[in-house]
């Protein structure tokens, strides 16, 4: 079992045209993105956050992963999009493949741990002692990582 | 009908990774990474254009780092000092000495 790619998670598409999730900042839902390793095997049918094969609790980093921020929706030209600040995880010693992002809010008919994305890092990626960043694609209508064009 | 796009490339890295190893990210690093949130070139931008904003942004990224490293001297003038008044100024002075 592996990580095959990046995943747009059916369930949110579906989720979106019940307006479950809010990514606008500060009053929208609670994101969070939690990193795993290589025996991870997320696809388009994951729905929901699991601790199985997530990394390992190591300096900022805990279970359940860190709490994004939300960057309010926009769009441009004819494409919305939204995007998440860059998150650091500091004094950490992770080697983790990839990542899962997933609302934690409940309500409007939301469960707590429903998927967004399924991001492959590509390959093992490490720090030791130090920090590890993820960092967000340009938020602009070629690249957020959330687009509807 | 009406369709509308609407996934990830499925192989193609979407977030990039930075990571350290048994330290932080240094000012110099930081910086670069604040200016390539704050300033893009386009491609097609003309040439002199792009070489004047690059020009600005190197520039820009030498003015971050300068008072990036002046947070740090001064927050750790403020750890110092906290240390120092709650009785530990052994401890205070490594963290001066950093």
């Amino acid at each position: 079992m592996a990580f095959t790619g990046n995943f747009m998670c059916t369930s949110f598409k579906k989720e979106l045209m019940t307006a479950t999730h809010d990514f606008t900042t500060s009053t929208g839902d609670t994101f969070k993105l939690a990193l795993y390793d290589n025996n991870a095997s997320f696809t388009a049918a994951t729905t929901d956050y699991t601790a199985t094969n997530e990394v390992s609790n190591s300096g900022t980093y805990t279970a359940g992963g860190g709490t994004l921020t939300n960057v309010t929706p926009t769009s441009s030209g004819t494409t919305a999009l939204t995007d998440f600040a860059d998150l650091t995880f500091t004094s950490a010693t992770i080697t983790a493949r990839g990542a899962l992002i997933y609302n934690t809010t409940a309500g409007s008919g939301s469960g707590t741990t429903n998927t967004v994305v399924v991001l492959d890092f590509g390959s093992d990626k490490a720090s030791t002692s130090g920090d590890f960043q993820i960092v967000f694609p340009t938020a602009d209508a070629s690249n957020a990582i959330i687009r509807i064009a | 009908m009406i369709s509308a796009a609407f996934d990830l490339p499925r192989k193609d890295a979407i977030v990039s990774i930075r990571t350290t190893s048994n330290r932080g990210f240094t000012p110099d690093e930081l910086a670069e990474q604040c200016v390539e949130k704050i300033i893009s070139i386009s491609d097609s931008a003309h040439p002199a254009i792009q070489e004047q904003a690059k020009a600005f942004s190197r520039h820009v990224e030498k003015v971050i780092a300068y008072y990036l490293r002046q947070a740090i001297h001064s927050d750790r003038t403020t750890v110092y000092n906290a240390l120092k008044d709650a009785g530990n100024p052994e401890l205070a002075e490594l963290i001066r000495r950093l």
